[in-house]
């Protein structure tokens, strides 16, 4: 494992890469994660984080899950395994930007959607992914009122949405339904 | 939330006695007992003979205040059941401390008065009351209103209400805020029952009179925290031959 600070790509696959060495890493990708324009990404590496480790599949929305030329295991969108990373150290220029911008140049807004998150055992497959489960939104301020909930019900269909609160290192996930309660008689 | 009913039966005779069906009888006894309530603070008290006080029970409007009388009993309402009967149902007038009757106009600006968001939690009440749901008092839940699907004797409720408004002139200044959002879910979830907001939006129409009531739209949602640990299950392959729970997102 390279001992260097490693830019943050680099770290990503590290963290991911070595249980042993876990440690160092995650310390480096703290420091990352928390300097500049990259400190919203905090929140998002622990909803990532902890989906993931439920065993959830999570991908960005809006950037496409197969990346041309490799061979990423299917059934993950992350960095698991020597061999996928040995595969994603080696990759050229343009298909490693597109994985780790994953996190680069993210901003967590309210109103732009964060994640697409399929089931565990949802047998998933990079090639066709079809819906998500949900598309999830990070929430950052305050709960969204009526009027952007009804704005992400028209934005996406048939497709739920959730919003994810993160606060302390809670992770907590809300959806917010329209429903009518029956006419009794 | 499937509704729990308190017991074996309890649904079949929730069925065989509509809420609505009681509703319209207490509706026809009040009028035709041309029965009288008193403004008081921020109840209204009415006196009833005893075939009245058993559809006030039976139909859960009121609550029955001890007397020493033998032969009427007292019931007091909140100001939302009691502009219910006299607004929505007609059958419930009631008196000023001056001895005259008050007007609806009069009743909506006393209420007012002592509520600010009176409209708002009216228009909620009402709302719910006319799909025959029965709602009561949610204070001490931490929210405006319960909802039952009969009697609360016969079922548990299902729904915690909150009674939301739109836009800058929300008085209500419930669930602006994250912590609240936590809050008010996880004492929900703690009795067993869904939080429902129902967001009432006025449409510029004001609140001068209960007149404006009809203009008023409505919408509910309900607000769940979604498990993640508990929702892994895909809803389409089934484990040895049996079926698993659908996950709903």
């Amino acid at each position: 494992m390279a001992t260097h600070i490693a830019p943050l790509r680099k770290l990503w696959a590290l963290h991911v890469l070595d249980g042993n060495d876990i440690h160092l890493s995650l310390k480096e990708l703290y420091e990352k994660l928390s300097n500049g324009k990259s400190g919203c990404y905090w929140e998002l590496f622990e909803v990532y984080k902890h989906l993931r480790s439920l065993g959830y599949v999570v991908g960005r929305h809006g950037i496409p899950w197969s990346v041309k030329g490799q061979h990423i295991k299917s059934g993950t969108c992350s960095l698991e395994g020597s061999q996928e990373s040995n595969e994603m150290l080696e990759m050229e220029p343009k298909d490693e930007n597109s994985v780790i911008e994953l996190f680069n140049n993210m901003q967590i807004t309210d109103v732009s959607p964060a994640f697409n998150v399929y089931l565990p055992n949802s047998k998933f497959r990079k090639s066709s992914p079809g819906d998500p489960s949900f598309v999830l939104y990070i929430s950052r301020c305050s709960p969204p009122s009526r009027v952007e909930i009804e704005a992400l019900e028209r934005k996406h269909g048939a497709i739920p949405f959730k919003f994810c609160h993160v606060e302390n290192g809670r992770v907590s996930f809300f959806s917010f339904a329209k429903t009518e309660l029956p006419v009794l008689s | 939330m499937m509704p729990r009913w308190k017991g074996k039966g309890l649904q079949a005779k929730a069925n065989a006695d509509p809420m609505s069906k009681i509703v319209s009888q207490l509706q026809s006894s009040l009028i035709q007992f041309e029965t009288r309530g008193l403004l008081s603070s921020c109840s209204v008290l009415v006196e009833v003979d005893a075939e009245l006080a058993d559809l006030l029970n039976r139909s859960c409007f009121g609550r029955p205040r001890i007397t020493a009388q033998e032969d009427k009993q007292w019931f007091q309402l909140d100001m939302e059941e009691a502009f219910y009967l006299c607004f929505s149902l007609k059958c419930l007038k009631v008196i000023g401390e001056d001895g005259s009757i008050k007007s609806n106009e009069e009743l909506w600006d006393y209420f007012k008065s002592k509520k600010l968001v009176f409209p708002v939690s009216y228009k909620v009440y009402s709302h719910l009351r006319h799909k025959n749901w029965v709602v009561r008092s949610g204070l001490q839940y931490g929210v405006d209103f319960v909802a039952y699907r009969h009697h609360p004797a016969l079922v548990h409720s299902e729904y915690a209400v909150l009674a939301l408004s739109e836009g800058d002139n929300d008085l209500n200044g419930r669930l602006r805020v994250w912590s609240d959002v936590h809050c008010t879910v996880r004492l929900c979830g703690s009795v067993a029952k869904t939080l429902l907001t129902v967001i009432v939006n006025s449409n510029n129409q004001g609140a001068n009179s209960p007149s404006c009531l009809e203009h008023y739209t409505v919408e509910e949602r309900t607000i769940t925290r979604w498990n993640p640990e508990r929702s892994r299950e895909d809803q389409t392959s089934p484990k040895n031959g049996t079926k698993k729970g659908v996950t709903r997102f």
